[in-house]
């Protein structure tokens, strides 16, 4: 378990470095900072000595390595749109998203794994059919359409829920929340329906398709032919066996939704990072762009890890597989 | 004569494919005492597998039950509802898969899969049922049963997952034990402990079984009399020494003759059966075994053979072999 344990962190931190280097190169080789800085008439001697300052004379191994050791101390520059730290950007949004995506990840776990496992278990029947045929409009609409019907019907229609902003906000200090005052919660639920939507029928889909093929398997004839409880058998010995793929695409699906809500928040004009991310590529703002691509990175290790970490609790077959 | 532990009568399943009936199980009749050990045998498709499944109601569909009575000491399986079924399944009779790769599952640990059984069917739980599960462990010839308790299938070799496999039919102490092909799966080394192992189950708790196989070799080993499936019809119901010396159906002959066998001097004899059973819904007219039967004659292939009792033993043939043939 140590070993899984080790040999997985050692793999993000790779990836992570990696994708790193990528976003140093984007930095490094768009645009033009010295045409930028330096006045039109400025002499040979100028730029030489600014080239020297911005250590662009230096080998492309050292400005990464550079770069690498002021992102750990918290620089990551600044945005030629704003010219504010990119690091202030992007803590300003962060909560908007992150606390807008694990609210559609609640709706998608309460909605959409009891609804799996009832078309799973029961998949002929009538309401079982009914979820199905529900849930291949959720697979097809997009977003944005699934959002302006929202808005059409619960805000425009029925007047019930604001249909933008993120309503009153709590500062914590570190981190500004929706989630402590009533309005704040009315303004996620639509945004958060609509990004949950895809991932409901998605598990769903996935969960219903898991189970029947599970149930087919010769273990659990056999754990029929013992007698247990029809009710043990699904809700334990058949789900245990699907939890794998469940959990991964949750997981991704986590990772999905923090990172490309563009659409979803735009539709919402909700303050958080994918709108922050579309005004950027707007504005050729390429600091923001490139940290945004090392944040993203980020999000989808570290959710892929704590995945990975879950994979031996569930199925101990994992571990084996690795050595 | 004691009455049948087990009795089925005229056990018929059918496949429904498109819409077309194909009989899979036709009119299958057989019983096993108090105690008794019977045989199942016949090739692949014969519908062994299915008549066991059949008995305790866990056919996969589109296989069906159509007709038939199937009673346990006098109690009709064939009219339970599903759930007092379930409390049949386990509890009056144990069943014992053919693969142990497959049987077992894989998330769930081997004491949980035996506490669970016996949670299910004995009035046992937490401690209580734990101790049963590490006395089954241990009593099927596992090491350290409280190691193994916290295993998982897949740490355990072919041969120990069987062991499992059979603990856990056998845990809540079933009248019956249906054992579906119980050693096909393993290695011709490990077969031999696992069927004595079957046997020294078997003498201490006398618990009757069907013992479902192809390999003859295993039928002589273990069972007392023994039912011959030829095409989903019963060809033949023997005592075991009968059986292997004086068959009566020209089938249940070629099947023995089918099994290499060193003669006096040292030759291996092998004859075969010509030609091949028929597959589901290609069954011909009259006896099944006719287009392959060297006694067959023109009644065989106009009317289905009755099941013919003689003494000990049951044939559906129209000219069974004399002894002497053997």
């Amino acid at each position: 378990m140590l070993n899984y344990a080790a040999s997985r962190i050692v793999q993000t931190v790779i990836v992570l470095l990696v994708i790193s280097f990528i976003a140093f190169l984007l930095v490094a080789n768009i645009g033009d900072p010295l045409a930028a800085l330096l006045s039109a008439d400025a002499t040979v001697t100028e730029r030489m000595e600014l080239i020297a300052r911005l250590g662009l004379d230096q080998p492309i191994g050292t400005r990464f390595v550079h770069f690498l050791g002021n992102l750990l101390q918290g620089d990551f520059g600044l945005s030629y749109r704003t010219q504010d730290p990119v690091a202030k950007l992007i803590i300003e949004r962060m909560p908007a998203t992150i606390e807008l995506a694990f609210v559609s990840l609640l709706i998608t776990i309460l909605v959409g794994v009891p609804a799996g496992i009832y078309c799973g278990v029961h998949p002929n029947s009538l309401f079982g059919r009914f979820i199905m045929l529900i849930s291949t409009a959720g697979i097809t609409l997009p977003n944005f359409v699934v959002g302006l019907l929202l808005i059409a019907v619960f805000s425009v229609q029925m007047g019930l829920l604001p249909s933008f902003g993120r309503g009153t906000v709590v500062d914590l200090g570190f981190w500004t929340t929706g989630l402590l005052s009533v309005s704040g919660w009315r303004a996620i639920i639509l945004p958060a329906a609509t990004l949950s939507t895809f991932q409901v029928a998605f598990i769903i889909r996935m969960l219903r398709t898991q189970l029947m093929e599970v149930g087919q398997s010769e273990h659990i004839r056999f754990a029929r032919a013992r007698g247990l409880s029809e009710a043990r058998i699904w809700y334990v010995y058949a789900i245990k066996n699907t939890l794998l793929p469940v959990i991964t695409m949750l997981g991704l699906q986590l990772g999905n939704i923090i990172a490309f809500s563009v659409v979803t928040e735009n539709v919402f004009a909700w303050p958080g990072l994918g709108s922050l991310f579309l005004q950027s590529i707007q504005a050729a703002d390429i600091p923001v762009i490139a940290i945004y691509l090392i944040f993203v990175g980020l999000v989808f290790m570290v959710i892929n890890l704590v995945v990975e970490l879950l994979y031996p609790l569930i199925d101990a077959r994992v571990l084996r597989r690795q050595s | 004569m004691t009455a049948p532990l087990l009795d089925v009568r005229d056990l018929t399943v059918t496949i429904n494919r498109d819409g077309r009936l194909i009989t899979a199980l036709d009119k299958v009749s057989f019983s096993v005492d108090p105690g008794e050990v019977l045989g199942i045998v016949g090739e692949s498709g014969a519908g062994k597998s299915i008549t066991g499944a059949a008995i305790i109601d866990l056919l996969v569909p589109p296989l069906k039950r159509t007709g038939g009575t199937i009673a346990l000491a006098g109690e009709r399986l064939d009219q339970l509802a599903p759930k007092a079924m379930r409390r049949v399944r386990g509890d009056r009779i144990g069943f014992i898969f053919q693969d142990p790769m497959t049987s077992l599952n894989p998330v769930i640990t081997i004491g949980r899969q035996l506490c669970d059984t016996i949670e299910a069917h004995l009035k046992i739980s937490g401690d209580g049922a734990k101790k049963k599960a590490l006395e089954w462990i241990e009593r099927v010839g596992l090491p350290n049963p409280d190691v193994q308790f916290k295993r998982y299938p897949h740490q355990l070799s072919g041969g120990m997952r069987q062991r499992i496999v059979i603990a856990l039919a056998l845990c809540a102490n079933p009248a019956l034990v249906i054992a579906d092909e119980p050693t096909t799966a393993l290695d011709v080394s490990v077969q031999a402990h696992i069927l004595q192992l079957m046997r020294d189950l078997h003498r201490e708790s006398k618990t009757s079984m069907m013992l479902i196989t192809h390999d003859l070799g295993v039928i002589a080993k273990m069972a007392d009399r023994v039912a011959v499936l030829y095409a989903g019809r019963v060809a033949e119901i023997s005592p075991v020494n009968e059986l292997f010396n004086a068959p009566k159906h020209p089938y249940t002959h070629g099947l023995i003759r089918a099994t290499p066998m060193p003669s006096v001097n040292g030759e291996v004899r092998l004859d075969q059966i010509p030609g091949a059973m028929p597959g589901l819904g290609a069954v011909p007219p009259g006896c099944a075994f006719n287009p392959r039967c060297f006694k067959a004659e023109g009644d065989c292939c106009s009317a289905v053979p009755p099941l013919t009792i003689r003494e000990s033993v049951a044939f559906s043939c129209f000219h069974p072999l004399e002894k002497e043939i053997a």
